[in-house]
């Protein structure tokens, strides 16, 4: 387990679902190295999804405690916690996500807004990152002036801006063709080739393949699958 | 995140819903317009009659009248003995005058009366034209009354006798309209009634017989010119009058004022009493030491004594007997009123309390000014509370707009809960909102109220030339703006207040996943 990675001890997140409490995840111990890429899968509704937005401080769990790149998540209050998620983390989700009133520039220019940087900055940092997705003649275009390829690609450079050390995909591959897919999980590979911590939630196998390490969730608990 | 972020995220979001911007908007500049409308005209009326009260010296003059006796006394005096022993009545002598000018803060005492003058004159003359006598009156010109000119000069002290002011329609009817300077040192002839023997009269000493009166009918003092008695049949003169100053028609109708101490000789006319032998200077104006007590009313009792061989009808020999200035006064009951002068608004109340003291009733013009601006505040409160009555509408309206934004943005407010957003930077960014489109709706009031005023203005000038507020300016003031858009920023603010709170405190997870 190396300093700047991930480790979940007894992490347990229960919603209450009218009168009965329901475990989303149960007691689950878990450590993520640092530069690591590990594909999450399982069976819908096992956890998944929870378990990505414990890691990325979007929720917080009921028990247990979560360390991420060396901080106590369970320390921090909104303020901290959602300078975390600004610097460390970046999000890339499957239904994209992008605010439709502004360009690809705008978007990825966000976090970096949220992050106080000089305007001046900001643009040219949102202007690499577009370049760096292969978006560098679509800065000023609208999310739906573009495909839904080129849409996550825009996602992943808004992911990247902050330049985080860890990504966390929630299925990013789920609403793109398998030719887009796995242009995506290229993209994403490339990233970690670089160094950031990859965390993919997949139900494809096919992306599982490039993962270093599988990860299943089944009914809330946590077990180390076959990696390909 | 920075003010300049926030700035452009809202117009944005603004700019994302525009007809439903709009609406919203439009409900604030409503009220705006309104409220922006209803206070500029109340505070140019206040300012208006503000400012006429300080230009005319009225806001630091009190005027002082007579307390009204309503106490029945079986002698039928009229006026009581006066409760701080101010004489033996509380009318308003020279005597109290001299009382209220030392007081201290006062800087002048004039004294006015009406009718004075205006029982022996009966018209005035100049130039083929001959105008009634509409409102005669008369001041002391010390300085302390001064009406608006429009040419010339007010009166001065040096303005004994034969000097007057006219008010500018007096000009037009001599035919000075337009050339109201041209009228200033003419001089005008004030045309007496018959048996006029106040100054300026030649006053015989052999009376013409006089077969058509009752003998023992004369003249009663104060009463309008003689018809018929003793002097009836002397004649009408015509006393000159040189015009120093034309007034403003504006604040005074077809007014004639004169110099009080001309008015005062004009009405004091003199008496005669027939002697038969004696005449102590004929033609004269002097009171006869032999004859002093010989008043009009005995005059008949007189002749009877003194010229029983005497037929009625045949001429007499009279002495003329004036009375002093101050008896004259006593006689008519006083001045009419004193215009006292103050060294400053602020002592005003004071000296007004001090002269109540005195017996007699003090009105200030700040409080007639006052109650005036009470007036129009009035106004202002009602038209005032429409407008407030459609803001606090439009405030609904933003807070509905403003929950309904916050419900179509969940998921967005979710990625940007992902993105590093906290709490406070989604509460700020719709509260930002919510205070933009009441910014916006106040701008836009004031803008579109603006020119409403200047509208309205345009009317009341063709349409009211010499109305009471020709004259008042009416313009949006710049406090009232500030205030207007502050206000309206204001609503825009508190009503975002619970829609942002509640879009702050959104779980992040629950929005992302919100349809
Ligand atoms: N707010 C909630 N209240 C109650 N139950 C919840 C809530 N959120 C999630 N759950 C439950 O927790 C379980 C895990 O949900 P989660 O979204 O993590 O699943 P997942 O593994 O990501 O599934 P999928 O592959 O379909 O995305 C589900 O059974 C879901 O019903
Ligand atoms: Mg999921």
């Amino acid at each position: 387990m190396a300093i700047g990675g991930i480790t979940l001890t007894g992490v347990t997140r229960t919603f209450q679902v009218g009168d009965e409490e329901f475990h989303a995840l149960d007691r689950v111990n878990l450590s993520i190295d640092r530069g690591a890429f590990v594909a999450v899968m399982g069976p819908s509704g096992s956890g998944k999804s929870t378990l990505a937005n414990i890691i990325g401080g979007l929720d917080r769990p009921t028990a247990g405690s979560v360390v991420v790149e060396g901080e106590d998540l369970a320390k921090l209050g909104d303020a901290a916690l959602s300078r975390f998620r600004n610097k460390a983390i970046g999000f890339v989700f499957q239904s994209f996500n992008l605010k439709g009133d502004s360009t690809s520039l705008e978007n990825v220019m966000l976090p970096l807004t949220f992050a106080r940087m000089r305007p001046k900055q900001r643009k040219a940092r949102a202007t690499a990152c577009l370049e760096r997705v292969g978006l560098g003649d679509r800065l000023h275009h609208l999310p739906n002036q573009l495909s839904g390829g080129q849409r996550q690609r825009v996602a992943i450079a808004r992911a990247l801006a902050t330049e985080p050390a860890l990504i966390i995909a929630d299925e990013p591959t789920g609403n793109l063709d398998s030719a887009r897919g796995a242009e995506i999980i290229a993209m994403l590979g490339a990233l970690n080739a670089d160094g950031v911590t990859l965390l993919v939630i997949t139900h494809d196998s096919a992306v599982a393949g490039h993962a270093d390490r599988v990860v299943e969730v089944v009914d809330g608990t946590v077990r180390e699958g076959s990696a390909g | 995140m920075r003010f300049a972020d926030y700035l452009l995220l809202t117009l944005r979001s603004l700019r994302r819903s525009r007809l439903r911007s709009f609406l919203t908007i439009s409900a604030i500049v409503v009220g705006a317009t309104g409220v922006t409308v209803m206070l500029t005209f109340v505070t140019s009326v206040k300012n208006f009659v503000t400012q006429q009260y300080v230009q005319t010296g009225q806001i630091d003059q009190i005027q002082v009248s007579e307390t009204p006796n309503l106490t029945y006394s079986p002698t039928g005096s009229s006026n009581g003995p006066g409760p701080q022993g101010v004489g033996n009545t509380s009318t308003l002598t020279p005597a109290l005058e001299a009382q209220i000018a030392a007081l201290p803060h006062v800087t002048g005492v004039a004294a006015i009366a009406q009718g004075f003058g205006s029982q022996d004159l009966a018209y005035l003359s100049y130039g083929g034209h001959e105008l009634n006598f509409n409102n005669l009156s008369a001041y002391e010109p010390d300085g302390v009354i001064t009406p608006t000119l429009v040419a010339g000069r007010d009166l001065g002290p040096t303005d004994t006798a034969n000097a007057i002011l006219v008010s500018s329609d007096y000009a037009d009817a001599l035919g000075f309209k337009g050339s109201y300077a041209k009228l200033v040192g003419q001089t005008v002839e004030l045309h007496t009634d018959t048996g006029y023997t106040g100054v300026g009269a030649t006053l015989p000493s052999v009376l013409p017989p006089q077969s058509q009166c009752n003998p023992t009918q004369g003249p009663q003092p104060g009463s309008s010119g003689p018809t018929c008695g003793p002097t009836a049949s002397l004649p009408a003169i015509d006393l000159p009058a040189v015009v120093v100053g034309v007034m403003s028609a504006a604040s005074d109708h077809g007014v004639i004022y004169l110099p009080l101490s001309w008015a005062i000789a004009i009405g004091n006319t003199a008496l005669p009493a027939g002697s038969g032998i004696v005449s102590c200077g004929p033609g004269t104006r002097q009171t006869c030491p032999d004859t002093g007590q010989n008043q009009g009313q005995n005059q008949g009792q007189n002749q009877g004594q003194n010229q029983s061989g005497q037929a009625p009808g045949s001429p007499q020999i009279v002495t003329w007997t004036t009375q002093t200035a101050t008896q004259f006064l006593a006689q008519r009951g006083g001045y009419g009123s004193l215009i006292v002068k103050v060294d400053g608004t602020d002592h005003v109340a004071a000296v007004a309390t001090s002269i109540d003291h005195l017996g007699v009733s003090a009105a200030t013009g700040i409080d007639a000014l006052n109650q005036q601006k009470q007036k129009a505040n009035a106004i202002g409160l009602i038209l005032g509370s429409l407008g407030l009555v459609a803001l606090f509408i439009a405030a609904l309206g933003v807070m509905n707009t403003m929950v309904m934004s916050v419900f179509e943005r969940t998921r967005e407010i979710g990625v940007m809960r992902a993105l590093g957003a906290r709490r406070s930077t989604i509460r700020r960014l719709f509260t930002f909102e919510a205070t933009a489109l009441g910014f916006f709706g106040g701008l836009f009031g004031v803008i579109i109220g603006s020119v409403f005023v200047l509208a309205a203005k345009n009317v009341i000038s063709k349409s009211v030339k010499s109305g009471s507020l020709s004259g008042a300016n009416f313009s949006v003031p710049i406090w009232l703006i500030v205030v207007v858009i502050a206000g309206t920023s204001a609503i825009g603010l508190l009503s975002g207040f619970f829609p942002a709170r509640r879009a702050a405190r959104l779980d992040p997870v629950e929005a992302l996943r919100y349809e």
